[in-house]
């Protein structure tokens, strides 16, 4: 276990190292959130909204700009290996998990840092205030881990097609979209304070994620080798 | 090492949809010897070594690695056998030599050695307390680390793809006592190369039609 750990972990400071020496990941999602937030907020704005649609039209917003910010950058970590020719040494040189390990916690970690300037940003600028703060908190955690599980596998699978940029967001909508539906559910019930709304939803995307992680686990060696 | 491994193909064949780049393609590679891959551009020496390495799927054939104490390595621990250096394997341009070879060490579960890397990084002729990225390197700095990389752990096959380019002649004589003291050590290599010094090293050959 500790040496999965410390190989997964290798890939995890290798993907953060070169990104932070390159930032094409970080720039292509921080331009894109902060391009989609200022056209949401500029066109849109906190004040009009009905007072009873704002739940759940701002909470549908802030999920949509964190999708589509995602789909600019979460694909990088493998398209990149493929560009710059270092898959197949990768390939020879760890194995398939502790690849698909290490990746995960890479996107993960954008993710996070994605959300973590995304989110109060979205807060001040739309007025977004959810009640439970607790139950918000909890479907960020959820939905992003289930995010970024899912778009690791999908990285994976189109790091080798030719017309990738396009690829990843066709197959990624479709595994994204019941993702999407619960999180808004949950972020709409967080933000009107409806505890049972936020486990309602916290369930279903826990679950969601669970299966995406199960499968990645099983699917991942055959994706990667052949 | 113990006791080595020997690489067996028989009748391999690829073909990218209607195009057969070889067929009908045979050898064996023992311990302690040279296996020399050539033929004309485009004959498939390249496709072969990665075929021979499990990163690529034969059309047709079968490959083994046999261990020399009885005993057939299965297709998913080649890697853990094998070291490689491919004109189409890159290295991470962003890190420096160390840090790549801090990574592959890691990866490959022997944790970080600084010394033996150290080590292997003067062996090759690189400054191991150079921290220029190795996109900064020039082709011939980036052949030797490649080298490094695929020595690395020690692997019982080592296949080498044109080893020899963009080394300078103090660098392929250099090339010419790692590939004799491997040998010596009972490393199975295979080379594919066209240049006729490095052919010269083979103790076996196999040549691809063009």
């Amino acid at each position: 276990m500790w040496r999965f750990l410390a190989e997964a972990g290798a890939v995890f400071v290798k993907d953060l190292r070169t990104e932070f020496r390159t930032r094409v990941a970080l720039n292509a999602l921080g331009l894109f959130a902060v391009t989609t937030l200022a056209a949401v907020s500029y066109t849109i704005g906190p004040y009009r909204i009905a007072e009873a649609d704002r739940p759940f039209l701002l909470s549908a917003l802030l999920w949509i700009v964190i999708f589509f910010a995602s789909m600019a950058g979460l694909d990088r970590s493998f398209v990149k290996e493929e560009d710059t020719q270092t898959a197949p040494l990768l390939r020879l040189s760890a194995s398939p998990l502790v690849v698909w390990a290490g990746k995960l916690a890479f996107n993960l970690a954008l993710l996070a840092v994605l959300m973590a300037i995304l989110v109060p940003l979205y807060g001040m600028l739309m007025g977004f205030r959810p009640v439970s703060l607790w139950g918000f908190a909890g479907i960020l955690a959820a939905g992003g881990y289930t995010l970024a599980v899912t778009t690791t596998m999908v990285a994976a699978i189109i790091a080798r097609a030719m017309t990738r940029g396009a690829l990843f967001s066709v197959l990624s909508l479709p595994l994204l979209l019941p993702l999407l539906i619960f999180v808004i559910q949950g972020t709409r019930a967080a933000a009107e304070g409806s505890p049972e709304g936020v486990m309602e939803a916290l369930r279903a995307v826990i679950s969601l994620g669970g299966i995406m992680t199960i499968l990645s686990v099983v699917l991942f060696p055959a994706v990667w080798h052949e | 090492m113990v006791g080595g491994v020997r690489v067996e193909f028989e009748e391999l064949a690829k073909r990218f949809d209607l195009r057969v780049v070889f067929r009908g393609v045979s050898g064996r590679a023992e311990p302690g010897s040279v296996l020399v891959i050539t033929g004309p551009n485009g004959s498939g020496k390249s496709t072969l070594m990665t075929i021979l390495c499990g990163l690529v799927r034969p059309t047709r054939g079968t490959i083994r690695y046999l261990r020399a104490g009885g005993g057939e390595v299965p297709r998913h621990a080649w890697r853990e056998h094998l070291g490689i250096v491919a004109p189409a394997m890159g290295l991470y341009g962003e890190l420096d030599a160390m840090e790549n070879l801090r990574f592959f060490s890691t990866v490959r579960g022997l944790g970080f050695d600084e010394e033996r890397c150290r080590a292997l990084l003067r062996e090759v002729g690189l400054d191991p307390d150079r921290t220029t990225p190795v996109a900064g390197f020039s082709t011939g700095m980036h052949q030797r680390l490649k080298i490094a990389q695929a020595v690395l752990h020690e692997p019982e096959v080592l296949f080498l793809d044109e080893p020899g380019s963009n080394l300078d002649p103090a660098g392929q004589d250099w090339l010419e006592g790692l590939v004799e003291r491997q040998r010596e050590g009972g490393t199975t290599v295979i080379l594919a190369t066209n240049d006729r010094r490095e052919m010269e090293w083979g103790t076996e050959h196999v040549a691809l039609p063009g």
